[in-house]
Order: structure tokens, then C-alpha cells, then sequence
């Protein structure tokens, strides 16, 4: 069969690699651009810290932090870090030389960025400090060339409490000019404090100092920079008056733990001048030497933002070999190293040829050999996807893995899955909008690749072909239907014929001509009882379609169970559990049918329910009042008794013989040898030692337990049982969901287009412009994406619960081969 | 009247295009997924109308409206080429 795999899974087999020692890299990186084979851990016991490898690890995992240290500065200073181009050109496996070099580099770069941060960091700082201190010069030096005209007006207000203090003015205010305020034994702190912790400084000092100082401050106007957090913060200024050594430091201390910055400030105005002269030079220096150490830093960064993704590449490949590696055994004697590992079978040539070319590439004399190995450990499942069949595999694996081989359900859902939606979501109109969606996605696939997708648009997508089918069979159901934009068309001709006359508002029947050749005759649109038809039809018509949909599936365990060769699988469950499926739901749908095909007005005979029939017929099964056809009362008692007598069937008879078979096979002495230890040892000839290189336990077969079969079985009837019953109940959503959808579509019609199309003049000109966008926008938003969504997640359940219980096994392993691709396409951490 | 016969000869050849679908389809890695999606799509498709069209050969009811106006019968007569 070639390579094809999607109705069972690859072939898989165990193989042994031996490596030389010295391409044991460049092997392993060639294996993980293949990414067929799925390394085995030959360490399991070794604990993660005492492999191999894990130096090389560790170096490499620095590398990375590194490397994400540049990445966040990069992005901290908005640079735009170019993209990797492909993965073409990085792809090679990076030589060893080029791996340190780069190690050694970054390490450079590291220091060197870390450098000119720090020297950044401690100038921004000194630069806020000498803005700070800039405004507390010219501040306080405003505060103080007032306060000079009032010091005994301070000094009042500070002896006494009392005191008013604009009384006081006019006498004292002569007197008081050039007083300093040391002579009045009068102290100060100035210094800048965060806006937001002034009222707290405030009332702590007055409080602390019970009410003994003057405090006088300024907000700057502009927010000053933070240099530990880099935020801007808004601050003041303040100077306090206080006398007393004591109470100036405990003052002091108060500002520091609110977070301020204290500053000397002189008293004489020209000393005060001279320091504002400085600090404005200085200011000017240090953001000159800010400017030259950020442009570098910029340059720096730029120049790491070109590398940094395909670096960033490399190392991630180069950690996945050494992971890799260490999952490997190391043959002393012989200097090579040992991997086991699942690879398909059809893939294995190519192995070969990869392991060839390598060695021969590094010019070494040791061939690298590729051993098959026979082994009864389950192989993981494996299916060749490609990009039409990868979106229906991921419905089936998002509910369970596959068991090795058995048959996959992805493949009949290619199809089912949207046929199931389209019989929910019928109109031509609203598939034809699903459809030309799938088919622009699948176009312009290339481009949409290429550019980056959110999260919804990439489910899309991703899933493009699906929405293409679903868009094409809705068209189809939609024509079956009738139903385009809830609105009908007549194509063919029709089956009903109207009376030739009547009277304004008069009841009429139209009189049946013929059948419509192809959907629902367009004369129940709008009918009075089109409802009641269609409520029939589709009911009906859901129990059909549900019922074949459940055998169909259900006959994949017959061909999983033909392809184990289990024998009592298909005697023992298969036939009962399809004996009993048909003989009442099969039943069911068979007289669904046969009441529709049979002419019961020309036959002149009373049609009868079919609801009470199927009652009737588990209530009393020899007894019918309105017959079907003749012999109604005996065929119904015999499927009843057929289908009773299934379930005794599928409970005992497995369970049953594979007892006897057991007690069989330990009567004739084969449970010893099945009790035996299967050991695989597979030594090494030539070294003398014959040290066992691989030495592992094959034993995996469970000793039979009879209980266990036996509630197992009996889980299975009944479950398969009740299932029937809920199941076939459960297909009658694809009734609801479709009435549903028709009748929410006749609703948004006659709520919008239909109301403006009963406007007249240039009233329904422009309504009728109005209403289309918002019928045309509801349509898109409720109808398509909204309905289709319910439709979607509906035709999901009926697959993983209703048909993949007639036969799914699914305790298969996941394949995950050792491939770069999948290593580059992990989310970073 | 017709006899429900139509359902069978769609059938019959339905059966024969899966048939063919078999033969027909290209060899190579892709042909399960080509054959199975075919013959599903051919089967459910077949089912679909021929349920639809049962449903309809003899109905029990009748459509019934009374918003019709009189002239309709008109221009449906016409069109029909009735009397």
C-alpha cells in the first residue's frame, strides 16, 4: 500500500541505531530535520541531572536566558527584531565551533549590554538627583527671600501657637529685614518628597512635633522620573523650620522613610546662586553623557535584534539534540552510541540513507547501523496526515488517540461530520457564505500563512477545508430543503395544484399533481401546515439518517475486529450488539419508509402512528390494531424476542469462552510458558565482557481474571443497549437544530427586508437600503457564524458519542517523532 | 402518480457511479481518503433526496393557505399552461 496511512495507522517498528561517538550530533540534528522517529528514554532510571549530556545542556540553557535577556531589552526599547528568514538557511546543523563561538559571544554581548546599562541607570539617576536638587534651590531660595521679610512673624507663630499671624504684620514687618535665622536658633530641612505622601509627611510632623515647626511647600510642575521603577512620579518640594538640633534629625528622619530626598541648601542668596550656576552645568553634562550612552545601547540592541531569532534557533535546535542524546545508551567497547526508537516502517530506507550520508560526510570509516527489532510493545499511532485530512484527524484526536491500527474514524468524518452539520444548517444561502468563506481561506492559503492570525481566525483556519465542505453539503441540503434565505425556489415542477378560483381570504388545499423531482415542493412554503409537514419529515428523516449513520459505524468493529483476528469479538458483540440495533431501530426505519412509500389513500386504508407502533410493539407485540402490511404481529413479536434475546447473548458468550479457552490453555500446560519471563537480552559478541548492552523485560501479558472480563462485558451490554435507545433519541437534534434554523431565518426575513419592502415611496428606497445591511449583517453574525457554531459543536457530539461508541477502541500512544520543526513551533516559555 | 420506482433507478445508479468511484480513483498515497469521501458523499447525498422524495410520493396531508389572492390562480394557470 505505499506510504498511505489515514485509514489505519503507519506501520510502526522498534529500531536500533548504532552511532559512532564522534557524528553522534550531526546524526541526531539530521534525524530531527527528518522527524520520523520517536527516540525511546534507554535511561529511564538515570535521573535527569546524572545523563550525559547535561553540561552541554546547562551551557546552552544560559545561552537561552541570554538570549531572552536581550529579547526583553530589545522590546523594552520597541526595536523591531527582524524575523527569521524561513528556517532555510539555519537549518544546517550548526557546527560545534559555531555553537561556542556563539556561547562566547553572547556572554560578551551579556556583559557588555549589562555594561552600558548599568552606567545608564546610575546617570539617570545622578541626573534626578540634580533636577531635584535644581528645584529645591529655586524654591526654597523663593521661599527664603520671602521669608526674610517676615522672620519675627515666624518666629511668633512659632513661640505661639496662638498668635495670629496677620495681626502682627504691620508692626513687625519693618523691623525684621535682614535677621538670619540662625540668630533666632531656627534650623531647616529642605528636600523633594512624592506629591502623593505630603499630606501623610504633613500631619506626622505636626503631630511628632506637636505643631512646633513651619512647613512650606511647592509642587514641581513637571513629574520627575523615578530611576528604580523609570516611572514618572510627581513630587514637591518642601522646606521645614523647626528649632533644635534633636528635632531637626528626628524631622530628617521622618522624610527618609517617607521616601524623601533631602538636599543642603544654603541660606545666603549668593551662595545659593553659585550652586544653582553649578548644578545647571553639571545637569547639562550628565544629560549629554545619558544621550551618548542610550545611542550606544540602541546601537548595541539593534545590532543583536538583527541575529537574535535565527540565534535564538539554533540554540533551541541544539538543546533538542542534546536532549535527545541523552536518552541514548553509550557502548563503551565499541565507542558508539545506542538509540531506540519507533520510526514507520516505510520509513526506515530513509533513515538509513540519512545515517549514511552523514557518516560519510564526516569521513569516518564506523558505519552507523540500523537494526530492526522485534518487540511486543504497543507501537504509537502514527497517521500520515496532509494539509486536508490534518483538520479532521484533530477532531478525532482532540477525543482520544487511536489504538494502534484500528480502523480511523477521521476517515469516514472527512465526510459525515459535514454532511451531519449541512442537515442542521440547511440553506443554500447561508452554505453558499460558508462555502465561499472556506474557499477564500483555502485560495489565499499562502498569503493568510504567512501573516500572523489571532486566535479565532487561526481556528479557522485552521480548519478551512472542514468549513468548505460543511459549506458545500449545506448548499446541498439547502436545495433538499428548499430553502435559500428561508426563502424557496421553484425548479422543477410542481406537485400541488392550487383550485382554479377562489375568493379573497378563503381556506384553500391545493391537490397533489405528482412529486417534486428533487427537495421539498416549494407549494409548502408558506403553507398554513408547512410547518406540521416539516416537522414530520424531519423528525423522520433524522431517525433514518441517525440509524444508518450508528450501523455504518458500528460495522467498523467488525472490520477491527477481523483485523486483530479476534473471532469471539465478532461473535460475541458484534453480531448481537447489529442483530439488536436493527431489529429495532433498523425495524423503526423500515416502517418510516415503507409508511411513506405506500399509497395509503389510494388503498383506502387508514394510516396508523407510528409512534403507537413502536410502542404497541414492546407493550403488546401480537397485537396491532391499524396494520402496516400483513403479518405485522408476527414479525414484530419475532424482532422483539430477536432483540431480548441478544442481550443475554452479548453479556455471557464472551466472557464465557474466553474462560473455557484459559482453563483450556493452563490444562495443557501453556500458562507456565505465558507466566515465564520473556527477557530480551541482546549482547555484545565481540567484547569479552559480553556485557548485555540492552537488556529489557518483554513481559506485558495480564494473567486472565475472570471477574474483571465479566463486569467489563456487563458495562459493555448494558451501555450498548441503552445507547441504542439514547442515541437513536439523540440523532432527532439534527430534527430540532434544522427547524430551528429555518424558522430563525423566516423570522429575521419578515422582521427586516420584508417589512421594508411594504414601505412605499422614498420611504422604502432608503428603509429598504437600511434594513438589508442590518438583515444582511444579522444573517453573517446569528445565522452563519453563531447558528453554524451550534450546528458545529452538535455534528462533533454525534461523532464522538453517537458513532465513535459503536467501535472506537482509542488507548493508542500518540506518535510524537524527535523534529525540530515541532521544537520550533513550542510556544516559548 | 409515480410509483416510488424513481428511488430505485437512482439506486442502481448511484451504486453503479460508487462502483466506479472505486476504479476510477488515482492511485497513490491519497486514494482511501478519495474513495471513502466519495462514495460517503455519493451514498449520503443519494440518501438525503431519497428520503426527501418518499416523503412526498403520497402524502397525508395537504398544504393548505387562505392569505393567496385570486389573481395568483391567474398568472399560475398561465404559466403551467392550464385552463
Amino acid at each position: 500500500m505505499g506510504k498511505e496511512a489515514f485509514f489505519r495507522s503507519a506501520e510502526m517498528s522498534l529500531v536500533q541505531l548504532y552511532i559512532a561517538t564522534e557524528v553522534g550530533r550531526e546524526v541526531v540534528a539530521a534525524l530531527g530535520e527528518l522527524g520520523s522517529l520517536q527516540f525511546r528514554d534507554l535511561n529511564a532510571d538515570v535521573n535527569s541531572f546524572q545523563r550525559t549530556f547535561v553540561k552541554e545542556i546547562r551551557r546552552l540553557d544560559n545561552v537561552e536566558r541570554q538570549l531572552r535577556f536581550f529579547n526583553a531589552q530589545i522590546e523594552k526599547a520597541s526595536i523591531k527584531v527582524k524575523a527569521v528568514p524561513g528556517y532555510a538557511d539555519v537549518t544546517a546543523a550548526p557546527h560545534s565551533n559555531e555553537i561556542d563561538q556563539l556561547a562566547l559571544r553572547t556572554d560578551e554581548l551579556e556583559e557588555r549590554v549589562n555594561q552600558l546599562m548599568e552606567s545608564h541607570e546610575r546617570l539617570t539617576k545622578k541626573q534626578v538627583e540634580l533636577t531635584e536638587l535644581r528645584h529645591v534651590l529655586i524654591e526654597a531660595g523663593a521661599f527664603f527671600d520671602r521669608a526674610h521679610n517676615v522672620p519675627e512673624e515666624l518666629r511668633a507663630s512659632l513661640d505661639n501657637d496662638d498668635a495670629p499671624l496677620l495681626n502682627n504684620d504691620v508692626e513687625q514687618g519693618d523691623m525684621s529685614a535682614a535677621t538670619s535665622f540662625s540668630v533666632m536658633n531656627i534650623g531647616f530641612v529642605a528636600g523633594v518628597i512624592p506629591r502623593e505622601k505630603m499630606q501623610t509627611f504633613e500631619r506626622i510632623l505636626w503631630r511628632s512635633l506637636r505643631g512646633n515647626l513651619f512647613l512650606n511647600t511647592t509642587e514641581i510642575a513637571d513629574p520627575i522620573k523615578d530611576s528604580k521603577t523609570n516611572e514618572a512620579v510627581e513630587k514637591n518640594v518642601f522646606v521645614v523650620f523647626a528649632h533644635g538640633a534633636g528635632i531637626l534629625s528626628k524631622i530628617r528622619k521622618i522624610a527618609e522613610s517617607l521616601d524623601a530626598d533631602l538636599y543642603a541648601v544654603d541660606e545666603d542668596a549668593n551662595i545659593r546662586r553659585d550652586q544653582v550656576r553649578e548644578v545647571n552645568s553639571s545637569i547639562a553634562d550628565v544629560e549629554e553623557v545619558v544621550s551618548t550612552t542610550e545611542t550606544t545601547l540602541m546601537t548595541e540592541l539593534e545590532a543583536i535584534a538583527e541575529q537574535i531569532a535565527s540565534w535564538m534557533v539554533v540554540v533551541k535546535k541544539e538543546k533538542a539534540v542534546y536532549a535527545a542524546l541523552n536518552l541514548f545508551n553509550y557502548d563503551q567497547s565499541r565507542k558508539s552510541l545506542i538509540a531506540e526508537g519507533w520510526v514507520p516502517t516505510d520509513d526506515i530506507p530513509v533513515i538509513k540513507t540519512t545515517l549514511a550520508d552523514v557518516t560519510e560526510r564526516a569521513g569516518l570509516q564506523v558505519p552507523s547501523i540500523v537494526n530492526e527489532l522485534s518487540t511486543t510493545k504497543t507501537p504509537p499511532t502514527y497517521y500520515r496526515v496532509n494539509k486536508f485530512t490534518e483538520s479532521f484527524q484533530n477532531i478525532i484526536d482532540a477525543y482520544g488517540v487511536s489504538q494502534y491500527r484500528e480502523v480511523n474514524p477521521g476517515l469516514p468524518a472527512i465526510i459525515t461530520f459535514p454532511f451531519m452539520f449541512a442537515i442542521m444548517f440547511g440553506d443554500l444561502g447561508h452554505g453558499a457564505i460558508m462555502f465561499l468563506a472556506g474557499l477564500a481561506m483555502v485560495i489565499y492559503e499562502k498569503k493568510l500563512l504567512q501573516i500572523n492570525r489571532d486566535e479565532i481566525f487561526d481556528m479557522a483556519f485552521t480548519g478551512r477545508y472542514i468549513i468548505l465542505l460543511m459549506g458545500a453539503f449545506s448548499m446541498y441540503t439547502g436545495l433538499i430543503y428548499n430553502d435559500i434565505f428561508s426563502k424557496s425556489m421553484t425548479i422543477f415542477p410542481v406537485g400541488w395544484e392550487w383550485p382554479y378560483t377562489w375568493n379573497e381570504g378563503d381556506l384553500i388545499t391545493a391537490n397533489s399533481t405528482g412529486t417534486y423531482a428533487f427537495g421539498i415542493d416549494p407549494t409548502w412554503h408558506g403553507a398554513d401546515n408547512n410547518l406540521i409537514f416539516n416537522n414530520s419529515y424531519k423528525m423522520k428523516l433524522s431517525i433514518v439518517m441517525g440509524f444508518v449513520h450508528m450501523l455504518y459505524s458500528l460495522f467498523f468493529s467488525l472490520v477491527n475486529a477481523r483485523f486483530y483476528n479476534s473471532k469471539i469479538d465478532i461473535i460475541g458483540n458484534f453480531i448481537p450488539g447489529f442483530l439488536f440495533l436493527v431489529s429495532i431501530f433498523g425495524y423503526l426505519s423500515f416502517i418510516i419508509v415503507f409508511k411513506w412509500a405506500y399509497d395509503w389513500i389510494g388503498n383506502e386504508k387508514v394510516a396508523p402512528g407510528l409512534l403507537n407502533t413502536l410502542i404497541d410493539m414492546f407493550l403488546s407485540p401480537g397485537n396491532v390494531t391499524d396494520l402496516l402490511y400483513d403479518g405485522q404481529p408476527t414479525v414484530q413479536v419475532a424482532l422483539v424476542l430477536l432483540a431480548v434475546f441478544c442481550v443475554p447473548w452479548m453479556l455471557l458468550l464472551k466472557p464465557l469462552y474466553l474462560r473455557w479457552d484459559n482453563n483450556r490453555k493452563t490444562r495443557s500446560g501453556y500458562e507456565n510458558l505465558s507466566q515465564q519471563e520473556v527477557t530480551r537480552l541482546s549482547f555484545d559478541e565481540e567484547a569479552e565482557s559480553s556485557t548485555p548492552v540492552v537488556m529489557e523485560e518483554m513481559h506485558e501479558e495480564h494473567e486472565f481474571e475472570f471477574g474483571d472480563v465479566m463486569i467489563h462485558q456487563v458495562i459493555h451490554t448494558i451501555e450498548f443497549c441503552l445507547n441504542c435507545v439514547s442515541h437513536t433519541a439523540s440523532y432527532l437534534r439534527l430534527w430540532a437544530l434544522s427547524l430551528a434554523h429555518a424558522q430563525l431565518s423566516t423570522v429575521l426575513w419578515s422582521m427586516t427586508l420584508e417589512r421594508a419592502f411594504k414601505m412605499e415611496g422614498g420611504l422604502g428606497v432608503i428603509m429598504s437600503f437600511i434594513l438589508f445591511a442590518a438583515w444582511f449583517a444579522l444573517t453573517i453574525a446569528v445565522l452563519v457564524v453563531m447558528e453554524g457554531t451550534s450546528a458545529m459543536l452538535h455534528s462533533l457530539r454525534l461523532h464522538w458519542v453517537e458513532a465513535m461508541s459503536k467501535h472506537f477502541i482509542g488507548d493508542g500512544i500518540a506518535f510524537t517523532p524527535f523534529s525540530f520543526k515541532a521544537v520550533l513551533e513550542e510556544p516559548a516559555q | 402518480m409515480s410509483s416510488g420506482a424513481e428511488v430505485l433507478y437512482v439506486l442502481i445508479a448511484i451504486a453503479g457511479l460508487c462502483v466506479a468511484t472505486w476504479f476510477v480513483t488515482p492511485k497513490g498515497d491519497n486514494q482511501t481518503v478519495w474513495r471513502s469521501s466519495i462514495i460517503l458523499t455519493l451514498v449520503m447525498c443519494y440518501l438525503m433526496w431519497a428520503l426527501t422524495y418518499l416523503s412526498q410520493l403520497h402524502p397525508l396531508i395537504q398544504p393548505t393557505r387562505s392569505d393567496l389572492r385570486p389573481e395568483f390562480a391567474e398568472g399560475y394557470s398561465e404559466y403551467y399552461g392550464m385552463e
